[in-house]
């Protein structure tokens, strides 16, 4: 089957420093990939080049996303294709509601898609359908985004997104972190709610736990910019007894 | 990293889409300013002999007097008030004198203001009166009658002076001199038309009331006057819009806004500002130089202003309050956005003479492009405001780094049982909202509307349903070209 | 570098220009029975400057008091904060002009400003005017300004615990202005608080 993403020896930086030094990783549709590395390993610096955050310079290498090169989409481009990438610190905007933020962002790729806006009562229709699936109750949708969200609803908030956008490939960095049992079990079982056989999956993590809830097809290790070890579920085992030093190349 | 900037740049430029010019025949009086154009003007009202006295003495005052020189507003240009035509008019057909030109119609029609009541009975529009003033002279103003019978008056100033002369000569100049400043000054002396609107005692005004300002003719000036007084236990929300056509030329508005608030009577003024705000180069657009101020007379008296500023070249006004009955109140919510070449000075004054009287203070500045945008407030409690109440919150937003953003509030406390408390904050948008949105799908352009649409929610959620929905959409189309 | 100035008493500087990377802390002290106006503006024209201004009036007679300070950020990456606070009586007049600016491009400013009056009677006036002036887009900028009177809540509290009334209002008054004296040298402090 054709790849969904294929990366092949990509450097990247920010601020006129390389991290990534080198990064291939090929995801088919429907796997489920998990990132594990200690901390600056570039983890992050990966999900953000995949998503196209502006300040990320790539100078090396290429992503081929669907087919298509990745790297010559602008970030919105990038989410009608069907990136989505859950936020490791989502970002609050004062005075913007999610039902209009989230109007906004599905009505924004349907019009890309050449699709008709979605009329007021089956948006709401999918709202509360999405919200469900975090266990997210009614007076949510008036929120403002993220705004003085505890850390456990912003989590579930950038999974109740990706319910809502339905992406081909979700990018979760980090999103277990400062997560107790119970939310990391709701946000689990959200992103498990939502696996398909088109859809592919990359969980960026330190930790097993996640891995637990939403087992996945293949784990690598990244360490200094480079993808050091991949395996399976078992190497994410090794990592949790005996820490990332123990992992070589 | 251009891309943040051209992003921004290109989120702020947008067409005017009020711009347009209606050709219509008009009278005017010959350009300039002196004692006879003044009796010509007040001839062509057919005014009382007292009305043209108040004209020529204030335009007595207003020889004698400077104009102010203090705003923040570097790109005022020398005007030559001799070069402006103070009244212009759409000639009426002799035979029907009592309709309305089919083209002037279907200017307002343009513009989306319900200049009849046929439009607004069928709930196509909401309810709504309007008065509908073009350049000098209203043109029409719907539901009088409907109105009449509540005992309500809302009529065009020139009817108001014929058919009410008792109460406009009881109110006019009560609240703002006809010395009070320059601008004011000048409009005393030349105003043409306006709103009156009166509302008895106990009476709650059964729809929104509204007045809509069109500059058409080059080369003129549009000075208005409205006058509003909500008797005893009356309360009434009033909405203005205004806009002009797209000229290289600047043109200048000057008008007085005066409002009487009696006692336990409550008064909600929404204003939507879209003058033309001048091209992107900064030629052209409207000078809209305006003195708005309420007297809340009565005990329990509530005044409040409500103004989202997006258009004119520059803007220099403060609408203002006076708290001089006992448990009086009023609040200030403003949003101004400025963008290119866009200055706004503007604020408002709190006079707590009133014992217990609060005052809220809630402006939002957005500036962009190369503009200056200034918040300019008072707070004044005076001696005998014993336990009276300031808050004001004044925030501003700045889009790219060629603008300016300032704030100049005044605290004057003279009572040691009030209490103020003003708190000022400056921010922008930054990179991580921007790409947060854009990761969701939302187009930079649309991301910018939305962030800034948000910043200004607390004041776009205080206006009528209509104008709030209309406010939106101007935030974002005067933003447009200004991510850059 | 740490510099207090009592003014009437002190010569007090008109202006200063900050070296690079300079930290500096300044303290102006208005004792009760000081008429002044103070007049005082101070460039950062280098990045890297933490510049710390305090100030305390106490003018409980008829004292006429005006502060007129301006803080211009010039360039860039340089950290300002002003506070003030003061106890007007009498017929006393306290004014505070304060003008912060930010000049085009000194990006990464950041810049507080605060002044906090208590008024003690009828007479007495506090007028404040804090400005902020900002060219650039990048900058952390925020001012305050309250007047008020010592609450009377709090006085209650004090007063049901035994606290006669005039040593609890000394205690509501020293509790006001501890944040702007608390880093002053012992001695001094105790000679600020014996004039309460």
């Amino acid at each position: 089957m054709e790849n969904l993403l294929e990366i092949i020896d990509l450097h990247a930086g920010i601020e006129g420093k390389e991290i990534l030094h080198g990064i291939n990783l090929t995801v088919r549709p429907g796997e489920i990939h998990a990132v594990m590395g200690p901390n600056g390993a570039g983890k992050s610096t990966l999900s953000a080049v995949l998503a196209g955050r502006p300040d990320y310079i790539v100078t090396g290498g290429s992503i081929t996303f669907a087919g298509k090169d990745l790297l010559a989409m602008s970030p919105e481009e990038r989410s009608w294709a069907g990136i989505f990438l859950s936020f490791q610190y989502p970002i609050e905007i004062p005075g913007v509601s999610i039902t209009n933020f989230m109007k906004a962002a599905v009505n924004a790729r349907r019009k890309a898609r050449g699709e008709q806006e979605l009329a007021p009562a089956q948006f709401l229709k999918l709202l509360k359908e999405k919200m469900a699936l975090v266990g997210m109750k009614g007076e949510f949708a008036k929120r403002e985004v993220n705004v003085g969200f505890s850390g456990g609803e912003k989590k579930r908030g950038e999974v109740f997104q990706m319910a809502m956008l339905d992406p081909l490939f979700s990018i979760l960095d980090e999103t277990d972190s400062g997560l107790d049992v119970d939310a990391l079990k709701i946000v689990a079982d959200g992103v498990n709610a939502l696996r398909s056989p088109e859809k592919s999956t990359v969980i960026i993590t330190h930790y097993k736990h996640l891995l637990e809830l939403i087992t996945p097809d293949v784990v690598h290790v990244l360490k200094d910019g480079r993808i050091i070890a991949t395996g399976g579920m078992d190497l994410a085992d090794r990592i949790e007894n005996d820490g990332f030093e123990g992992i070589n190349g | 990293m251009t891309d943040e900037k051209d992003i921004l740049a290109a989120a702020v430029e947008k067409e005017y889409s009020e711009g347009f010019v209606t050709d219509i025949e008009q009278e005017f009086v010959p350009k300039g300013l002196n004692e006879e154009i003044i009796r010509l003007i007040s001839a062509k009202k057919q005014e009382p002999a007292w009305l043209l006295d108040f004209r020529l003495e204030a335009f007595r005052k207003w020889k004698a007097m400077d104009p102010p020189e203090w705003g923040h507003l570097s790109r005022l240009p020398k005007l030559d008030f001799q070069d402006i035509i103070y009244y212009a008019a759409p000639k009426k057909d002799k035979d029907r004198p009592k309709e309305i030109d089919p083209a002037l119609q279907e200017t307002f029609d343009k513009l989306g203001i319900p200049i009849s009541e046929r439009e607004v009975l069928a709930g196509v529009k909401s309810k709504v009166a309007v008065d509908a003033v073009f350049d000098s002279v209203s043109v029409n103003t719907t539901f009088r009658k409907t109105l009449a019978e509540k005992g309500i008056i809302f009529c065009s100033f020139s009817e108001a002076v014929k058919e009410h002369p008792d109460l406009v000569r009881k109110y006019l100049a009560t609240v703002v001199p006809i010395g009070d400043n320059f601008y004011a000054a000048l409009n005393s002396a030349v105003f043409s038309d306006g709103s009156f609107c009166y509302i008895p005692k106990g009476v709650k005004c059964p729809m929104d009331l509204s007045s809509y300002f069109r500059i058409n003719a080059s080369g003129t000036g549009q000075f208005e006057r409205t006058l509003i007084i909500a008797d005893e236990g009356a309360s009434v929300s009033y909405m203005e819009g205004c806009t002009a056509p797209m000229r290289d030329e600047n043109q200048l508005h000057a008008a007085v806004v005066e409002i009487i608030v009696e006692k336990d009577a409550d008064v909600r003024y929404s204003t939507v500002q879209n003058w033309y705000p001048g091209d992107s180069q900064g030629r052209g657009g409207i000078l809209n130089l305006v003195t708005k101020r309420g007297l809340c007379r009565g005990e329990g008296s509530h005044l409040s202003w409500t103004q989202v500023e997006t258009g004119s070249a520059i803007t220099w006004k403060y609408p203002s309050s006076i708290l001089m009955g006992d448990n009086s109140s009023s609040e200030f919510y403003s949003v101004a956005l400025t963008n290119n070449y866009q200055q706004a000075d503007t604020g408002t004054k709190m006079v707590h003479i009133g014992k217990n009287t609060k005052s809220r203070i809630v402006s939002k500045g957005i500036s962009a492009g190369h503009s200056e945008n200034s918040y300019r407030g008072l707070v004044r409690m005076n001696p005998g405001a014993s336990h009276a109440r300031n808050y004001s919150q004044c925030d501003s937003l700045l889009i790219g780094d060629k603008c300016g953003a300032h704030t100049f509030p005044v605290i004057r406390n003279a009572n040691p049982t009030a209490i103020v408390e003003h708190e000022a904050t400056t921010s922008r948008i930054s990179e991580d909202q921007l790409f947060y949105c854009t990761q969701r799908g939302i187009s930079p352009e649309d991301a910018v509307g939305l962030i800034v649409g948000g910043y200004a929610r607390e004041v776009l959620s205080r206006l009528p349903m209509e104008f709030a929905v209309e406010a939106q959409k101007l935030l974002s189309v005067n933003l447009e070209g200004s991510i850059g | 570098m740490d510099r207090v100035y009592i003014v009437g008493i002190d010569e007090v500087p008109k202006r200063l220009n900050l070296a690079e990377r300079e930290h500096l802390r300044l303290t102006f002290i208005v004792m009760p029975g000081v008429s002044a106006e103070v007049p005082f503006e101070i460039k950062i024209g280098k990045p890297g400057v933490h510049l710390e201004i305090f100030g305390l009036y106490l003018s409980p007679r008829n004292e006429q008091v005006r502060f007129d300070f301006t803080v211009r950020h010039l360039v860039g990456g340089a950290h300002s904060s002003q506070q003030f606070r003061g106890i007007v009586g009498g017929t006393a007049r306290a004014e505070f002009d304060g003008l912060v600016y930010v000049a085009p491009d000194a990006q990464k400013t950041e810049a507080f400003q605060e002044n906090h009056a208590i008024l003690l009677s009828e007479g007495a006036v506090a007028e404040s005017r804090p400005q902020l002036e900002i060219y650039a887009d990048d900058v952390k900028c925020s001012h305050g300004a309250t007047s008020g009177y010592l609450n009377p809540e709090e006085l209650f509290y004090l007063r049901s615990r035994g606290i006669p009334e005039a040593e609890a209002r000394r205690m509501q008054m020293i509790s006001f202005i501890t944040p702007v004296i608390s880093h002053l040298p012992e001695e001094l402090k105790e000679q600020i608080l014996s004039r309460l």
